[in-house]
């Protein structure tokens, strides 16, 4: 209980931190933010209104403390291209960034874990396959395996569209079928690193000596390695699947664009393309808190797994 | 490890994947030093007759939409991936291997005081991290370069005060302290060399990462700006003409993936020559 106390206060310091570079995101762009946002068609007076809707005539501070108590009040801003406040856009987008990500991230441990159990016990050739897909894995970018994919999947056997979206809310099976090929792009990539991880914990657990206890009280190989080694295996590939999730959440800001997937990926490098600074700042605010939430519950699931941590010991 | 292991381990020759990877390497590096000499054709020259053209004799990879040599372009394109990778490598070194030296050698009050910021670049996805910066200085390869620095300093300074703390209870550094030798000659000269073996294992795959952001971040139009040949502009391109010219996008892409692999297997070797019993794994 102190262990899940102390980890979530001290997520709020780097809260805290992100909260002022994203603050100071739109105030470091060169020249007049407002300016460029709106274009230099954009009237005088209307430059003027929007710095003080933004409160950029403010002193840095004062405006640092309106900002961030807009924002605890749940008020991002809005859109001063489409003129949509910023919570309606997002509110949108997260559940398909979400839906994307998790997706794969499962995907990819379902395909990982088990690939790297058998590269940890398996003959050498399971050994080579599992290193020639890490390999291949991390070398590939992820966005041109998703051209090839759709090269191969929509261009030439036309099984599935090569980009939109249905939420899936409205038409369920549709929302899969155009989920199938960006959740496969992302999740191939990180397949290899969670087979790679999960062999190494395997080889280490299956070395130690409870193991060979194990062995020698005749328990069936299949439990050892599925109930116990694979337990004590757990915490590494629960780290690696906790710090490549925000690989992903990078990985989703491409793979949205790629497929035309309407997430916060793909708003952000619109807002980016168009200048529209106080969009790109709402955008990056919800992939960062989702990143530093996801942190947290990495740390907090380790506690679960090795009570040891949780206790404060040395593992 | 001791003073005398980083010398020994130098001697041995680069076995198995270390070799393949310092091979490929070896040949890109000499392709894009020499691009001007052995392209076919001029990178950015546009020919009416040639466009979405296939490969042939002498355009080995097709012509893109624009009918543009292919192959050239991928040549030329080698000098900016190849430059944003070393170069984004080097300045991250430059700046994080001392900041970790000092913080994991001296500890204390100093080490929070260098850790804290560093672990608060931590805290951001490393892409995002990228736009943001991309967001307040604009586009451009050397902004790219910047930004891939920026991601890989606390990374590279992580690695070297985790390494250092490792090394500061050595014997020999407490040897050279009683010898009467400063506390910043010792770092310096004993716990310096003995701690870059990570960081260097590190350094190149995180060159072969950088091979993959900078493409990543051209290809969403916010790295290198065309007509400058880039491997991830010319993804771009080749995506709107899939299905008419499908080499357009896979020769490009294929080359990424040749020279990530490069780095990625010189670091899998450079990890055994530095960790032969896999500690560090």
């Amino acid at each position: 209980m102190r262990y899940i106390l102390e980890r979530i206060l001290l997520t709020i310091p780097t809260l805290l931190a992100m909260s002022v570079f994203v603050f100071l995101l739109i105030r470091l762009v060169p020249g007049d933010p407002v300016q460029t946002m709106l274009g230099f068609r954009a009237t005088p007076q209307n430059v003027a209104t929007i710095r003080h809707q933004l409160h950029l005539d403010e002193p840095l501070i004062t405006q640092y403390r309106e900002w961030l108590s807009a924002l605890l009040h749940g008020d991002l801003g809005r859109d001063y291209v489409s003129h949509a406040p910023l919570s309606e856009l997002l509110r949108s987008a997260i559940p398909v960034t979400l839906e994307l990500t998790l997706l794969s991230m499962g995907l990819a441990l379902v395909a990982g874990v088990p690939l790297g159990v058998l590269g940890a016990q398996g003959p050498g050739l399971a050994r080579r396959l599992t290193d020639g897909f890490v390999i291949g894995g991390v070398s590939v970018p992820d966005f041109w395996l998703g051209t090839l994919l759709v090269l191969l999947f929509s261009a030439t056997l036309v099984w599935l569209p090569p980009s939109g979206y249905t939420p899936f809310t409205a038409d369920p099976l549709a929302n899969l079928r155009y989920m199938i090929l960006p959740v496969t792009t992302l999740a191939i990539g990180e397949a290899a690193y969670i087979s790679r991880t999960t062999r190494g914990a395997m080889e280490e657990a299956l070395g130690a000596p409870f193991v060979t206890f194990l062995r020698a009280k005749g328990l069936p190989e299949r439990s050892i390695v599925y109930r116990h080694a694979l337990r004590n295996a757990s915490v590494p590939i629960v780290t690696v699947a906790g710090i490549q999730f925000g690989v992903l959440l990078g990985g989703a800001i491409v793979i949205e664009t790629l497929f035309g997937l309407p997430g916060v990926g793909r708003l952000t490098v619109t807002a980016i393309n168009q200048r529209n600074y106080t969009v790109v700042q709402g955008a990056v605010l919800v992939i960062a808190t989702l990143f530093i939430v996801v942190n947290l519950l990495t740390d907090l699931l380790y506690g679960w797994l090795d009570p040891r941590i949780s206790a404060g010991g040395e593992r | 490890m001791s003073a005398v292991a980083i010398v020994a381990p130098v001697r041995r020759r680069l076995t198995g994947r270390a070799a393949v990877g310092a091979g490929i390497l070896a040949v890109l590096v000499v392709l894009a030093v020499l691009a001007p000499v052995i392209a076919p054709h001029d990178p950015n020259a546009i020919d009416p007759s040639r466009v979405l053209a296939g490969p042939d004799a002498s355009h080995p990879f097709g012509s893109d939409a624009l009918g543009r040599d292919v192959f050239s372009r991928v040549l030329f394109a080698y000098r900016v991936s190849l430059g944003v990778a070393v170069g984004s490598v080097l300045v991250a070194m430059a700046v994080g291997v001392p900041l970790g030296l000092l913080a994991g050698f001296y500890g204390g009050a100093l080490d929070s005081l260098i850790m804290r910021p560093v672990d608060l670049l931590l805290a951001l996805p490393a892409l995002l991290l990228a736009l943001s910066l991309i967001t307040i200085i604009g586009p451009g390869s050397g902004v790219v370069l910047f930004a891939i620095a920026v991601i890989y300093l606390p990374i590279l300074a992580r690695v070297v005060r985790g390494s250092v703390l490792g090394v500061v209870g050595e014997a020999y550094v407490i040897g050279a302290r009683a010898r009467g030798v400063s506390p910043f000659g010792c770092m310096v000269r004993h716990v310096l060399p003995n701690s870059l073996g990570p960081a260097v294992v590190q350094a190149s795959v995180l060159m072969g990462f950088a091979i993959q952001i900078e493409a990543a971040l051209s290809f969403l139009g916010l790295g290198v700006q065309p007509p400058t040949p880039s491997l991830g502009l010319m993804l771009a391109d080749g995506y709107q003409v899939l299905q008419q010219a499908p080499w357009a996008d896979i020769f490009p892409g294929l080359a990424i993936a040749i020279a990530v692999l490069g780095f990625v297997l010189v670091g899998d070797g450079l990890r055994a020559h530095f960790d032969p019993h896999g500690v560090s794994r």
